[in-house]
């Protein structure tokens, strides 16, 4: 038998004053902070210096092992033990594993056991150890629904709510989770837009490890491209795709001080995910590449794809080899640049390209399988690849106009 | 000394009982508590036609400003009991 | 046999879940951490359970693709025990989803989760007179710490069906 709502909140509201006593509530120091991390005049400065102290947690970090501990280690004592130890210079199988026998540093050496080992490894592990380290303090400290508030005004100028800024944070982590998080988002249009905004301009942890330590001078510039075109996009996608856009309702749970097991126990399955997931991947990549060259398929593709990427992109036409990586792995595809004589402006545009011409296949499978949920694969399917196009096609293209402009291609 | 306005136009700080909410939000809203006969509170307002932050019931949610305007509050500051009323 | 655990977003159902199974999964303090089931065993009493996590939710009318996983998992699976999650600081509304739940007719029991913050907040629920009213077991728990869980998997077996017509008649004539 079912009760109707006002009935039921009768019976409840009599259940409680039978059962339930209030007394009397004291203001703590976190129920103060609780309120003022949600008041604009506070609020604001406040997720500034947020984001910016995690920010700089995240370089420190990163770059401590990186920089001091990683790079030295395989610059100096793996990558020219294996070159010299490896049997069989000069055969395919060590182009393969080993890659240029003379490369001096392991980015661009190009091996599975040379950069595939030290990408992974030595660049990626560290980024993601800080980075979810950030994001889970974002998360249990239950900061995440007071963002959420803040932002609300200007993602509601595109069709989405303040809520739509949790999908956006782990999506910094990988894209996966952050796809599947869009669940939360009331409606097929908020949903789709977000899939498609996030798997496009939101690179993740391990793409935004390598770009930090490859290229840190470019890498403000990079983002905000990136994050200009999120809010292009956005306001476009909101014109164009029929549907509804309803406001924000969501609850702002309290303060919570991160338990050390809780983190701890997070952090552990992400890293043993990185293990199982990502280093297979990373490593797979780098074969793949090397395979490819070897069969001339790269120079092929490279050689017919030439109009598009020197013409339109401005870009050389090898970025084709990081490209087809970056199907596997976006970290690997960033790190694989480092090997291709360019400058810094096309350096900037390949990242860019790199970031947006489509999702890794991991994203990817996540977007298909949530379709089958929102609106039919065709549909969503058919919907992401044609943006997917249009964005890659325009924001690359307007990026090379951009430097010509400026006169620094 | 009484007066019945939207949430929406509830200031900082400001508290009253929720005297009627509207058809079409109305049922989205029960679930959470958010019910006519509610004390509730307005905690902030954001700015630029932001989100509203109210507590019921020690119970502390965020609304989207046009979803406040169908909110009809008795204002009343004096100090009401967190009770149910 | 299935043991649900269902109830508002950020509640501790994934917390509760770990407790229940030894399982690891996210837990996070905002709504909508889970947003698909994942499903544990647990023994009791020498029976073994299937115990699922589900995505959060605030009524049985679904408003988004995570409730509806929620409300697509309850209407699956056949006659099995729902524990209703609660988040003792918000009784009144936990109350509001246990009710929809328990006039569907299941076998229902509660979890009256973050206890511990009820105490902090001088919050003080009468436990006795509540399951007395309810006629379902009402368990106080605090996942993160695993007080209260020992108790709760000791009352599954007791989950109860109400006679909503009975229980509207006891509560008007309180
Ligand atoms: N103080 C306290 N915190 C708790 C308790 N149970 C859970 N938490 C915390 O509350 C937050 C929410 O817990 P979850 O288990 O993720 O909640 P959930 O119900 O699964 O939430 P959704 O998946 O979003 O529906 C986490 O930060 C937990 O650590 C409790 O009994 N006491
Ligand atoms: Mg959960």
């Amino acid at each position: 038998m079912n009760l109707d709502p006002e009935e039921r909140w009768r019976l409840i509201d009599k259940v409680a004053r039978e059962t339930v006593e209030y007394g009397t509530e004291r203001s703590t120091i976190r129920s103060v902070l609780a309120e003022l991390t949600v008041k604009p005049l506070t609020g604001i400065p406040f997720a500034l210096a947020v984001l910016y102290g995690f920010w700089g947690f995240f370089d420190a970090f990163a770059g401590f092992f990186t920089d001091g501990f990683f790079v030295p280690l395989f610059d100096d004592h793996w990558l020219p033990w294996i070159q010299e130890a490896f049997p069989l210079k000069g055969s395919w199988l060590y182009y393969i594993l080993v890659g240029d026998p003379e490369a001096i540093n392991s980015f661009e050496a190009l091996g599975m056991l040379t950069s595939g080992f030290f990408v992974a490894i030595g660049v990626v592990l560290p980024a993601i150890v800080a980075f979810y380290l950030v994001i889970t303090i974002l998360e249990d400290s239950g900061y995440m629904p007071r963002l959420a508030v803040l932002v609300d005004t200007v993602l509601h100028k595109i069709g989405l709510h303040g809520f739509a800024i949790v999908p956006m944070i782990l999506s910094l982590g990988c894209n996966v989770p952050g796809v599947a998080s869009t669940r939360t988002l009331e409606t097929k249009k908020q949903r789709f837009m977000m899939m498609i905004l996030l798997s496009v301009f939101i690179p993740c942890g391990a793409q935004l490890g390598v770009m930090l330590s490859l290229i840190p001078e470019y890498f403000g510039y990079i983002m905000l491209y990136l994050v200009t075109g999120f809010f292009v996009f956005g306001w476009l996608l909101n014109k164009l795709i029929p549907g509804r856009s309803p406001e924000i309702i969501t609850d702002v749970p309290p303060l919570r001080t991160p338990t050390l097991t809780n983190v701890g126990r997070k952090l552990w399955v992400k890293v043993k995910g990185f293990f199982t997931n990502a280093i297979p991947f990373v490593l797979l990549g780098v074969g793949l590449v090397n395979l490819l060259y070897l069969g001339g398929v790269i120079s092929w593709i490279a050689n017919s794809l030439e109009p598009l990427f020197t013409g339109w992109f401005g870009i050389p036409k090898e970025t084709v080899a990081p490209l087809i990586a970056g199907f596997l792995r976006k970290d690997l595809a960033v790190a694989q640049l480092s090997a291709i004589d360019m400058s810094g402006f096309q350096l900037i545009t390949s990242v860019v390209i790199i970031s947006i011409y489509f999702p890794c296949i991991a994203t990817f499978s996540m977007i298909i399988k949530e379709g089958r949920k929102s609106g039919g694969v065709i549909k969503v399917l058919s919907g992401s690849l044609l943006t997917l196009a249009t964005v890659v096609f325009l924001w690359g293209g307007l990026l090379h106009l951009i430097g010509i402009l400026l006169g620094v291609t | 000394m009484t007066d019945t306005k939207k949430l929406s136009e509830l200031d900082y700080g400001e508290k009253g009982v929720i005297k009627k909410i509207n058809r079409s939000l109305k049922d989205q809203l029960l679930g959470r508590g958010i019910r006519e006969g509610k004390t509730i509170r307005m905690d902030t307002k954001q700015p630029i036609n932001g989100p509203v932050v109210i507590t019921i019931d020690r119970s502390t949610t965020s609304l989207g400003l046009n979803l406040a305007k169908d909110i009809f509050v008795e204002v009343n500051n004096g100090d009401t009991s967190n009770g149910s009323s | 046999m299935a043991i649900l655990l269902m109830g508002h977003p950020n509640v501790g159902k994934s917390a509760v879940f770990n407790r229940l199974t030894g399982a690891n999964i996210t837990e996070s303090n905002y709504p909508g951490t889970t947003v698909d089931f994942t499903e544990g065993y647990t023994y009791i009493d020498g029976k073994e359970y299937k115990v699922i996590d589900v995505p959060g939710t605030f009524s049985t009318d679904p408003k988004d693709e995570a409730e509806k996983v929620a409300l697509d998992i309850l209407a699956e699976h056949d006659d099995p025990i729902v524990v209703v999650v609660i988040d003792s600081t918000k009784i009144e509304r936990g109350l509001y989803l246990a009710f929809e739940i328990m006039e569907r007719g299941y076998r229902t029991l509660i979890a009256l989760n973050m206890w511990d913050d009820a105490e902090k907040h001088d919050l003080r629920i009468d436990v006795v007179r509540l399951e007395e009213i309810l006629r379902v077991p009402v368990v106080p728990t605090v996942a993160i710490s695993g007080k209260g869980i020992s108790t709760l998997v000791e009352k599954v077996p007791a989950a109860n069906r109400v006679d909503i017509e009975d229980l509207r008649e006891k509560v008007t004539n309180l």
